[in-house]
């Protein structure tokens, strides 16, 4: 079957009115890194596909102290910004400079992978989706966006338009272990951000990617460290809670054992970089 | 079925093209206008030798729908060589031998131009980092950080 159908729709309304007509039968592109392979290699056969580079929906706002990143704002584009250190740094350790120059970050929120280094950092970050179907928008939290394999929490005829991350307080650290140094796919991915007084933890987010279906946030991890200070017996704990959870799957990039192994290793490694700033020992 | 005409900039010229829906821009310029340096790969984003500018913008032209480029401009290693010899990256290339079978050469080289443009005194780390998306599988990558260094260097 090829394509009989190709649009780019120019706004919103326009493309929540080609899902809300067509369904699940019309196949989404934003920056195409994700959907093109697919049809390219035949996985996907559409019919009906439409673009979204033209809908307007790329850009980074500042919003409130914290970022309001348009759904097809360019993973070039979200490196680039320094207001969050953590998206940048996400952004910059994904894939190469010519698919950060393409791929979107609303594309890798929609598309669901299994790894998300960026909707990892988001998770640190207390992100929130918004969604735009015929009923108009809505916001998602992130925590809650992710249903399992490949699935979200979007309705058929809903659009991811906008990723907002607030304000976030505390220090950050981003660790991804992957073959190689650069564009790779993770074995494993941590981002975490915690939040002290006194020497002592007072607010911990830790995300985890790759170690599931989908990136997922490990309360029983953050629990392990509110209220202690940051040494190494609650970085343990906090490591053995993540591994707890872990429910890694193997593919060609790491198998289940090694990855369910590493999420100890990544998560006590970025814990550890964020010692000194718990200590007070750096602003 | 459903074809239709896109228009874009292919270097200094003008081009038109009848194009079945969502057509690659890889597709469009090496069957139709004749860029072979553009090559067909894997297909999937991985490999890098379909790499052109888009607005002075590296791209994976593979995974890109020509409808997305309408009236922007494409630069090749076609349009990026000179009538009469060759650009500091491909005489760098063919100085330090940053290629065997050449087959990645064209998308390793569209790269280095963008990248020297904007980087025009980058680390060996920097070089080697930028280059992640673009597979060789017969240098071991040493020649080609060499030629893009040189080509650094020789830009100074």
């Amino acid at each position: 079957m090829t394509v009989s159908s190709y649009v780019l729709p120019t706004s919103v309304a326009e493309a929540v009115g080609l899902l809300q007509a067509h369904g699940s039968e019309i196949l989404v592109l934003a920056g195409g890194t994700v959907a093109m392979p697919l049809v390219n290699e035949g996985v996907r056969l559409p019919a009906r596909v439409m673009g979204l580079r033209r809908t307007g929906l790329d850009g980074i706002q500042t919003r409130d102290g914290g970022l309001r990143v348009g759904a097809t704002t360019t993973l070039t584009a979200l490196a680039a910004q320094d207001a969050v250190p953590l998206l940048a740094t996400a952004a910059r350790r994904t894939a190469s400079w010519a698919v950060r120059n393409m791929a979107t970050v609303g594309g890798n929120l929609f598309s669901a992978p299994r790894g998300g280094d960026v909707a990892t950092a988001l998770l640190a970050l207390d992100a929130v989706v918004e969604a735009t179907g015929p009923a108009g928008m809505r916001s998602i939290e992130l925590d809650a966006f992710f249903t399992g394999p490949f699935t979200t929490a979007l309705a058929p005829d809903e659009l991811v338009t906008a990723i907002v991350v607030p304000a976030a307080a505390g220090a950050t650290t981003f660790v991804k272990l992957g073959r190689r140094q650069a564009n790779t796919p993770a074995v494993v991915t941590v981002a975490a951000r915690l939040v002290a007084r006194g020497g002592s933890v007072t607010d911990a987010r830790l995300a985890l990617g790759s170690a599931g279906p989908h990136p997922v946030r490990v309360a029983a991890a953050e629990a392990a460290l509110v209220g202690r200070s940051l040494d190494d017996v609650s970085i343990a704990d906090a490591a053995a809670a993540a591994t707890d959870v872990a429910a890694p799957l193997s593919d060609a990039v790491a198998s289940d054992w090694y990855r369910r192994r590493m999420v100890g290793v990544i998560v006590r490694r970025a814990l550890e970089e964020l010692v000194p700033a718990v200590a007070g020992r750096v602003a | 079925m459903g074809s239709s005409v896109v228009a874009f900039e292919l270097g200094e010229r003008e081009v038109e093209v009848l194009v079945a829906p969502l057509t690659t821009l890889q597709a469009v310029l090496r069957t139709q206008l004749g860029q072979t340096s553009v090559k067909d790969g894997c297909r999937q984003g991985g490999c890098g030798s379909c790499t052109v500018l888009v607005d002075g913008e590296p791209v994976l032209s593979c995974l890109l729908p020509v409808e997305d480029i309408a009236g922007r401009r494409v630069t090749t290693l076609e349009s990026l060589t000179p009538v009469d010899g060759l650009h500091p990256v491909q005489r760098a290339f063919l100085e330090r031998n940053g290629f065997q079978c050449g087959y990645c050469t064209p998308g390793m080289e569209m790269l280095a131009a963008a990248f020297l443009k904007r980087h025009p005194e980058p680390s060996r780390d920097e070089i080697v980092d930028i280059l992640s998306g673009n597979v060789c599988r017969c240098t071991g990558y040493e020649p080609i950080v060499d030629a893009i260094a040189a080509a650094a260097e020789a830009g100074r």
